[in-house]
């Protein structure tokens, strides 16, 4: 079947099969930044964002995706740059297989929130696995973005 | 996972007829847990297109729309103005925002998951499930219903009420499932206690809510005599992530904290 | 020489990861992301039974379904032994593995491989395979493994390459007995002796990416792998000697690697790769899904310690006897090894001893193999001694701190362990040049504020918080084993290109060989090209294990370095015609009297001008010692009484790794190190069921740490130099793992009296325990 949805502000149409998963799809199309480390929702690397709100694409269906915007890494260069910054400043970037969908997840935290909590950050990032960092790391670069204008 | 056929439908009536149409047509809610299952399935029906993303109130209940993302349920204004944020409280420990941006409550709920912390959040509370075509049924009832129900679930009904709600999921790191998990509260006066992940799914402890509901007087001892029968009628079992003596230990604890809490 | 370090501009100094921001950005490639388009696509099939014999098998109609292109059984594949264990040459692990074999001896052990041209088709393929198996009983207690009637390994054609203890038929992958002194003697003249014994678990890995490699030929019909892998040149090795091809014949290129931990040192599907490209001549992808990573690769080895330790009245140890087994599952990779650190990285801690003696041996079981993983040894030997350090301390009526400060390594001092054991072969014998440990358990007390915390705080009626500490060591590299190189391009313009062996897997080896080279050279990172690692295009590296990178690699970076400055200043003296003596470098600018030339001109000049000619130095290192860094930890843990559920408020280190070339980097090792030995000490518990099936094969049943589990980590670094290290520097990359066991064992024990002798500490077994003891 054919799907037709927003990859970065540009329009797409693929090909798909109808029980694919986006993760697959965009990987397929080239799209090499989605990272799958667990392809079963549980880890959080290939998070990207579905209308502005963080999701894993190993878990959503492509063919419900028709007419939506979705933001990869590649939408949002600038930005992950800053980021890069505030984890390099801590110490909190190692093998980087996670970091990528901590981008997006970041990004999309300080769109959605003014000033959050560490509970709130908590709650946001828990499901973003990092086994390499201590992940205090994390914590203190994302608070540290957070406050960048 | 073999799909032959993505069907977006175009009314309740439409998704009924489709599911209708072959054993192994399935509705899809958010696609978390057919993924999980992997299993070979027909078609997928879609009803993302249904307006079932909704949570609007009357003067008595707050309906929340099957397709509502746990995000959405969590973050909502109406959900947390409900008895101390409770409800909120137990879906906001699931996974991380972009799993619950993804799962859906209709989801969380239909499968009657053992270790679902929507479903003893809930239980709690006066809440019924709202079917097409036309049915309702208790959350209680629909928990013990027998057999899969042919009937596509459209909103969840939670009647208001004033009075305190308290949640405790037993957990080994924040991305487990619960290995015991407890919804407890006080609405209009009245107690009720559910403890789900026993490892069964979350059920009503009613003969410790019998018995304080019948107390004229309520003391911490009370609470911990209620806590007691909790432990005793409900059936606790072993399996991988605790024993029947933890679990049972946890409920004596838990329960008689939860009271303590919504009693306050 | 010795360096001073205030000096230092680029090493010891604040400076961002080289490749942080691309990888952030998504530009950082990975293993499958470099996978030819059109690769094949290779699953297996796996063992349903923990311990089996393919009585029969027919693949014909999975060859038959359109799509497929390969289909392998243990028939079709050379029948050569080897070790997966991706170690130097030869291996001190047992050859016990065959790319396929008639015998199947875990669940998940590979039955046969399908090669197909999308995933879909070859998960069919496997399905279309037909096995008859014979179920042979399985050992699944490693407590019985020794002489069982079972044997795992009961077919010829395996062996030993030098003796190592190896007796497959009482299910022995190998063995280890020493002893200095004698222990028997001395503990008659202990006036106290503890005597405990310790479990500890099969932690997973559960780095992010799965293990991933492909494979194709390139324009010469050369075998290039892709391989995420942490010893590239072990693995060229390794695949010409099984696949009886000539060296020459292949290249391993490890690109950004997604954590290693010690998961990535052997070898996962990169045979079977190069087999279905081989014979297929088509490229081919492997990636392992998260089930295999957990149920089909390797995990730590689990462990049994029984500590006996003898003391005399003022706290001095005497004598430390300690047996030790070791389940290394289905094959022996790594077994000896990790078995000998349990003695060699952790009892010269101890060094005052009249006496000790360690000893035991690894067994075979039907378990997911065990294998290399970051503190091999060393996290399960600390677990046990640092424990019962503890237990003594009570007994002797003083403050375990004290103990340790009484018994513990000093600077200037040895262990006559080191001389005896080695990593399975003898040791080297090393004075402490730094050892800075009495500062760690000092400044670390002090960050507690242990004298006023320990043992206990009571909370509330239910809550109360308990204090516990540990001490630990490790190595830097194997001495005259371990061996880096490193070369050095310069290019025109004045910019250096440094290809290195050195496997950067995360770790920030790239970044930290770049500043080495650059504090030399007296330039800026941004000035280094760094590649790594390529067995093609970079010199021989052993590979990231060991903590061995920063020390062996990149001492042959900085070699190479003080190589390359001699030689650009004899270069621009020729320009100048001055003598090279004279010339003095900034790193920009050669100056000699009134005469200079800048780096740019020189470097420019020499390719396009005069003095026509390639500068590029080459220099190799290996250790003649193996420094150990030493770390201090303490923590502070909140427990629940009713519960038994508990918190780590705050996780104290003091470490002593030598100079931090990078400190960020340092301390995201420590803390990162930390996060997992707490995830072993706490949360990480392997289930099995009776049949051997893994039932903690994913992350909802396999618990690592998240955010939300660490509370406060605190990490500092004590002011050390190690004369021997680059720039003074020690490794760091094992060393925090080490302390979590053992730390939260004795913080628990003090919170609440309960001593839990088996990993993980569940809230379960406290409350457990709290019951016995209210009994």
């Amino acid at each position: 079947m054919i799907v037709n949805f927003y990859l970065n502000n540009v329009e797409v149409s693929y090909s798909i099969k109808p029980g694919e998963y986006l993760a697959e799809t965009l990987r397929r199309h080239g799209v090499k930044s989605i990272k799958v480390g667990c392809n079963e929702s549980s880890c959080g690397s290939c998070t990207l964002l579905i209308e502005g709100k963080p999701m894993m694409s190993c878990s959503v269906l492509t063919a419900s995706l028709e007419g939506k915007h979705i933001t990869t890494v590649e939408g949002i260069q600038e930005e992950a740059a800053k980021i890069s910054k505030c984890f390099s400043k801590q110490g909190a970037d190692q093998c980087g297989f996670c970091n990528v969908g901590f981008a997006l997840v970041i990004y999309a935290l300080k769109r959605e929130y003014k000033n959050p909590t560490d509970e709130e950050i908590n709650n946001y990032i828990v499901g973003n696995l990092c086994r390499c960092s201590g992940l205090q790391s994390h914590m203190k670069a994302i608070k540290e973005y957070l406050k960048e204008e | 996972m073999k799909v032959n056929e993505y069907y977006r439908a175009s009314s309740l009536e439409d998704a009924y007829r489709k599911l209708q149409e072959d054993p192994k047509n399935q509705i899809i809610a958010g696609g978390l847990w057919i993924k999980k299952i992997g299993q070979d399935c027909n078609a997928l029906v879609d009803l993302s297109t249904l307006g079932l993303n909704k949570i609007s109130e009357t003067k008595d209940e707050v309906i929340v729309g099957s397709m509502v993302t746990q995000r959405d349920f969590e973050n909502s204004n109406v959900i947390r103005s409900l008895f101390n944020d409770s409800l909120a409280f137990s879906v906001r420990e699931i996974m991380g925002v972009n799993f619950r941006n993804i799962a859906t409550i209709g989801g969380s709920i239909i499968g009657r998951y053992p270790f679902s912390d929507v479903i003893t959040g809930l239980l709690p509370y006066d809440v019924s499930l709202e079917f097409y075509p036309e049915q309702k049924m208790s959350l209680e009832d629909y928990l013990s219903y027998k057999g899969k129900i042919n009937a596509i679930l459209v909103a969840i009904h939670i009647k208001k009420g004033s009075g305190k709600g308290f949640y405790k999921k037993v957990k080994t790191t924040a991305l487990d499932f619960p290995i015991i998990n407890f919804g407890i509260a006080k609405v209009n006066g009245e107690y009720r206690i559910a403890v789900g992940a026993r490892p069964l799914t979350g059920a009503l402890a009613h003969k410790a809510m019998d018995y304080l509901n019948s107390q004229s007087k309520l003391d911490q001892e009370s609470y911990k005599k209620a806590a007691e029968i909790a432990a005793e009628e409900l059936m606790l079992l072993d399996n991988k992530d605790a024993s029947k003596e933890y679990r049972t230990d946890l409920v004596k604890v838990y329960v008689r904290r939860g009271l303590e809490e919504v009693s306050k | 020489m010795a360096v001073d370090k205030k000096k230092l501009k680029v090493v010891n100094n604040i400076t961002p990861s080289v490749d942080g921001k691309g990888i952030m950005q998504g530009r950082s490639f990975y293993t499958d992301d470099l996978a030819a388009q059109g690769s094949l696509v290779i699953k297996i099939l796996r063992s349903p039974h923990a311990f089996a014999h393919i009585e029969s098998i027919d693949v014909s109609e999975a060859q038959k379904l359109n799509g497929v292109a390969l289909v392998l059984t243990y028939k079709d594949v050379p029948h050569v032994s080897f070790s997966r264990a991706g170690q130097g040459y030869p291996e001190p692990s047992p050859h016990d593995k065959f790319i396929l074999d008639e015998y199947v001896r875990y669940v998940g052990d590979e039955v046969a491989m399908v090669a197909a041209v999308d995933e879909e088709t070859a998960n069919e393929a496997i399905k279309l395979i037909k096995v008859e198996y014979k179920v042979l009983d399985p050992v699944l207690d490693f407590e019985t493994a020794y002489e069982n009637k079972s044997i795992i390994h009961p077919e010829d054609g395996i062996c030993e390459m030098f003796p190592i203890g190896f007796e497959p038929k009482k299910n022995v992958a190998a063995a280890y007995e020493m002893e200095v002194g004698n222990v028997d003697e001395e503990f008659k003249k202990s006036d106290v002796i503890v005597e405990e014994t310790f479990y500890s678990q099969a932690q997973a890995h559960a780095m992010l990416e799965p293990h991933s490699s492909n494979a194709r030929l390139d324009e010469h019909n050369r075998l290039v792998i892709y391989s995420s892998t942490q010893t590239p040149f072990h693995m060229r090795r390794i695949l010409a000697t099984t696949l009886g091809m000539p060296v020459s014949q292949i290249r391993v290129i490890k690109p950004r690697v997604g954590g290693g931990f010690g998961g990535k040192q052997a070898f996962h599907g990169e045979f079977f790769c190069a087999l279905t490209t081989l014979k297929t001549h088509r490229p081919s992808r492997f990636v392992y899904t998260r089930e295999e990573v957990f149920g089909a690769s390797y995990t730590r080895h689990p462990m049994k310690i029984s500590m006996k330790i003898g003391a005399m009245k003022d706290g001095r140890i005497n004598a430390i006897d300690c047996r030790t087994l070791s389940d290394t599952g289905a094959y022996g990779e790594h077994s000896l090894t990790v078995f000998m650190i349990v003695g060699s990285k952790v009892l010269p801690l101890y060094n005052k001893v009249d006496a000790v003696k360690f000893g035991g041996r690894v067994v075979y079981t039907n378990h997911v193999p065990a294998g290399a993983y970051r503190g091999y040894g060393a996290i399960q030997g600390n677990y046990a001694l640092e424990a019962t350090i503890d237990i003594l301390a009570e007994k002797l009526n003083m403050n375990p701190k004290r103990v340790r400060e009484i018994n513990s390594m000093k600077e200037k001092e040895t262990s006559p362990i080191f001389e005896i054991m080695g990593e399975g072969t003898k040791g080297t014998a090393m004075i402490m040049e730094s050892c800075k440990l009495p500062y760690c358990i000092k400044r670390g007390a002090e960050l507690i504020e242990w004298e006023k915390n320990w043992p206990r705080k009571k909370i509330s009626d239910t809550k109360v918080r308990g204090y516990g500490m540990a001490i630990a060591m490790q190595g830097s590299g194997i001495p005259f084993m371990d061996m880096g190189s490193a070369s050095i391009k310069l290019n025109d313009g004045g910019s250096y290109m440094v290809t290195v062996g050195a496997t950067d897997i995360g770790q920030g080896s790239d970044t930290i060989i770049s500043q080495i080279v650059a504090e030399e050279l007296g330039t800026t990172v941004d000035k280094i090209i760094i590649y790594s690692s390529d067995t093609d295009l970079t010199p021989f590296d052993c590979g990231a294990y060991a903590s061995s990178t920063t020390y062996i690699s990149g001492n042959a970076a900085w070699k190479a370095a003080q190589k390359m400055r001699a030689r650009l200043i004899k270069e621009a003296s020729t320009f100048m015609e001055v003598k090279p003596e004279n010339v003095e470098f900034d790193g920009k600018t050669f100056v000699s009297g009134d005469k200079s030339i800048s780096l740019v001109e020189l470097s420019t000049k020499m390719l396009y001008n005069a003095n026509l000619q390639q500068v590029q130095v080459t220099e190799s290192y290996y250790g003649h010692v193996s420094p150990p860094p030493f770390m201090a930890a303490y923590a502070e843990v909140e427990v629940d009484l009713e519960t038994g559920e508990y918190d780590v408020l705050n996780y104290v280190t003091v470490t002593d790794c030598g100079t931090t070339i990078n400190p960020m980097l340092a301390r995201g090792q420590v803390e990162g190190g930390i996060v997992q030995g707490l995830g072993m000490a706490c949360f990480e518990d392997v289930k099995y069921d009776k049949k051997g099936n893994l039932l903690s094969n994913n992350f909802l049943t396999y618990h690592i740490p998240t955010h939300k589990e660490i509370h406060k980590l605190t990490t500092e670094f004590a002011d050390s130099y190690e004369p021997t290290g680059p720039f003074g520097a020690k490794s760091v990359g094992e060393i925090g793992i080490d302390t979590p066991p053992a730390v939260i064992c004795n913080a628990i024990y003090n919170a609440t009296g309960v001593r839990i002798h088996k990993l993980p500490i569940t809230p379960e077994k406290i409350l457990k325990g709290i019951k016995e003891l209210k009994k």
